[in-house]
């Protein structure tokens, strides 16, 4: 049995609970749990303010509730898991290395930046920057995996260097964006500029996505690597057109304004 | 108009960017009034001409007249109380204006931003992305051969940049003025300024970026096929000879405005003409200049970068400064309902922001400094009435190139400045901050649970 949070006080302005997390929670007692320190705006209340506590810590986090407003949930986790009942806001799995997070509703912008490695599932709709880099920085996710069953906006694995992200709808602008490595697969329509600065790693597509003019035809070809990964996406929930397993896919290089490595595969059909 | 008339010499003029400091005012001194702006442009005369002292309370407190002192008070503990306040505005006031307001930021751990967020925000953005290969617009005045304006109209939103900085002033190795140079104008559309333009490059809207990301592979000797006028609306024979012009000439110039950085793409569209002016430096000397619109922008973003480390859009909830555009930048946090008191200095958010955000500014405690009426005045809790920077007070000011620029005011107000006004909220914030903290101790840190050893 896990430790259930039922939100009994819906915060006002936005509540930052990092502390919601199965590291920071090891070994305390319930009452101790209530007693960790969050951020309701800029005051330092206990997590107790907002939540009961029940259940058995046993590693394993159960929230009930909307919980949309708060942010940096999971942050730091690197093991146990976290189930979130409904919506989640920012920042949730922000550097997370390892453990598990299945989001019942819609994540928020940020879901899972900078992550190392893990997972995270989200059953409704993500927002912008999943997977991605924080401002100014080089470096995205380095490892893990995000699949999200429905849509998700601008700038998907942004500066990403390792790792899956896996979206069963659609994706915005910018997807895979600088990004250094890793896979990317989108089973929607995607938005424009798609790999823009990308030095290496794949991004995968069931439409044709619209092609920057850095980017160069290769082939055509039927890719055996994706058999492994639509069969285990298959697995994980997704809705994929069986299809695919068999079909062939367009190759095209790029970008040729940095290193050319990367490549965008999209399914042309049986 | 008297015959008492006194001639402030090199004032600035604090309306745009350009900040020009070669500004002769006559002014009258009974009267209070500027009746000559010399060498002023068509913005500049307007904003000299059109300022005049009006009768109005210098503090008010829910539409009250008030003391200035009163005034304070209630402004300072309505942003003791909130939990999430927000700052915003900043680019019309001093330098001297703006650290008092990341002083009370600070204090309060509220989020400061300034209206960089909504104009040149994404270049700040690249900035930190790609890096910006910079100089001042001295630099360009006296050695730029190649001058291209990207998505900007400045003939008219900034007249005298041509003139003064960039285009026909003779420099040390510019003698010949605009002969010795070639102006590039890329625009969807044809302006007031095409006509200065020895070449007009025409885009299909939104379609900047790619034209940016092509002339960055041609740059680097890749080859492009001729699709790209199809998708692009520039021919692929425009962009190899401009290739060759920008990797040919001595010094370089790309000024970009908010038909780059506020079109789909933001941050990407300004990151890719960065990227390709630092592509250009493996060639020749080129630099890339954001042209900012309010008088003292660039101010802001230098003051909240060096007191917070970042430039817009940063929280100190926490007590320590985080930087997260699209978090912390004010559409965001009165969009999502996030902010529970507001301070606006010298800006107007209730007249120009989108409608979900000025429908959450006007359920929350207002506290606005400006200095004239507007609509975000109208809904405040507090008021201040202010004197006009570079007209009635001294101060410093940020050209668009980060030369810094001392204000000669003209008259006297009757009104105190934003920073006698700010000093005062950050004093009394400071005060009620302390009294708070001896009054609660360390309670917060006391309710931290620690693992237990067993």
């Amino acid at each position: 049995m896990a430790l259930i949070l039922k939100l009994h006080t819906q915060p006002d302005v936005p509540l930052e609970a990092d502390c919601i997390c199965p590291d920071k929670f090891a070994q305390l007692s319930l009452q101790q749990v209530e007693q960790l320190p969050v951020f309701h705006g800029n005051r330092q209340v206990a997590l107790g303010d907002f939540f009961h506590c029940s259940g058995d810590n046993d590693g394993h986090i159960q929230i009930e509730g909307d919980i949309s407003k708060l942010k940096h949930i999971g942050s730091m986790m690197s093991f146990g898991s976290i189930r979130i009942s409904g919506s989640v806001g920012v920042h949730t799995g922000a550097a997370m290395s390892g453990g598990e997070i299945i989001i019942e509703g819609d994540a928020d912008d940020w879901l899972g930046p900078e992550m190392l490695g893990g997972r995270i599932v989200v059953k409704g709709n993500a927002g912008h920057m999943v997977g991605s880099g924080y401002r100014g920085s080089t470096v995205g996710m380095q490892g893990g995996e995000i699949l999200v069953l429905g849509n998700v906006k601008n700038e998907t694995g942004h500066v990403m260097r390792r790792g899956l992200i896996a979206v069963n709808g659609n994706a915005g602008d910018f997807t895979g964006v600088n990004m250094l490595a890793g896979n990317i697969f989108v089973f929607g329509e995607m938005g424009i500029r798609t790999g823009a600065g990308m030095k290496r790693g794949s991004i995968v597509s069931q439409t044709e996505p619209q092609m920057l003019p850095t980017f160069s035809y290769a082939c055509r070809y039927r890719p055996v690597f994706l058999t492994h990964y639509l069969s285990y996406l298959v697995e994980s929930g997704f809705s994929i057109d069986p299809d695919m397993t068999r079909g062939e896919f367009e190759r095209w290089c790029g970008d040729s304004v940095e290193l050319n490595r990367g490549e965008i595969l999209f399914y042309t059909g049986k | 108009m008297t015959d008492n008339i006194k001639i402030v010499e090199n004032a600035t003029c604090t309306f745009c960017g350009c900040v020009c400091d070669d500004m002769d005012l006559h002014v009258d001194v009974e009267e209070k009034k500027i009746v000559k702006a010399k060498n002023a442009c068509v913005l500049g005369r307007a904003w000299f001409a059109e300022h005049t002292i009006e009768d109005a309370p210098a503090a008010m407190i829910d539409g009250k007249e008030v003391s200035i002192e009163e005034a304070i008070e209630e402004a300072a503990q309505t942003l003791v109380k909130a939990k999430f306040p927000i700052t915003y505005g900043l680019s019309d006031t001093t330098c001297e204006a703006q650290r008092q307001a990341v002083a009370i930021s600070d204090f309060v751990k509220g989020t400061i931003d300034t209206t960089t967020s909504v104009c040149h925000g994404p270049s700040g953005l690249a900035f930190q992305g790609v890096g910006e290969s910079t100089s001042t617009l001295g630099e360009v005045k006296n050695r730029a051969d190649l001058v291209i304006y990207w998505g900007g109209n400045p003939a008219e939103s900034h007249p005298r940049h041509f003139g003064r900085y960039a285009v026909t002033p003779k420099g040390m190795f510019t003698p010949g003025g605009k002969k010795d140079r070639t102006v590039v104008l890329v625009d969807v559309r044809k302006t007031k300024s095409s006509p200065v333009a020895d070449i007009l490059v025409r885009p299909k809207p939104g379609k900047d970026f790619e034209v940016l990301w092509a002339l960055r592979a041609l740059v680097k000797g890749k080859t492009l096929s001729n699709d790209i006028e199809k998708d692009t609306g520039v021919p692929l024979d425009v962009l190899k000879d401009l290739v060759e012009r920008m990797k040919n000439c001595r010094f370089g110039v790309l000024f970009f405005g908010m038909g780059l950085t506020m079109t789909r793409g933001r941050h990407f569209n300004s990151g890719a003409l960065l990227a390709l002016a630092n592509d250009l430096n493996e060639f020749t000397h080129f630099v890339a200049k954001p042209v900012r619109g309010h008088g003292n922008v660039t101010g802001a973003d230098n003051v909240v970068s060096w007191q917070t480390g970042y430039p817009f859009g940063v929280n100190f909830s926490r007590g320590y400064p985080r930087f997260n555009p699209g978090e912390f930048t004010t559409v965001d946090t009165l969009s999502n309902g996030h902010a529970d008191a507001a301070l606006i200095i010298a800006s107007d958010p209730a007249s120009n922001f989108p409608k979900k955000a000025i429908d959450h500014l006007k359920r929350i405690p207002i506290i606005v400094l400006d200095t004239k009426s507007t609509e975000t005045t109208k809904d405040a809790h507090v008021a201040f009435r202010t004197a006009t920077y570079g007209i009635n007070t001294t101060g410093t000011v940020y050209r668009m190139d980060d030369v810094a620029i001392t204000l000669r005011p003209a008259f006297e107000s009757p009104f105190p400045d934003d920073e006698t006004i700010l000093t005062g909220i950050r004093k009394r914030v400071h005060e009620l901050m302390l009294a708070k903290h001896k009054a609660h101790g360390a309670s917060g840190e006391a309710k931290v649970a620690s693992p237990s050893k067993d």
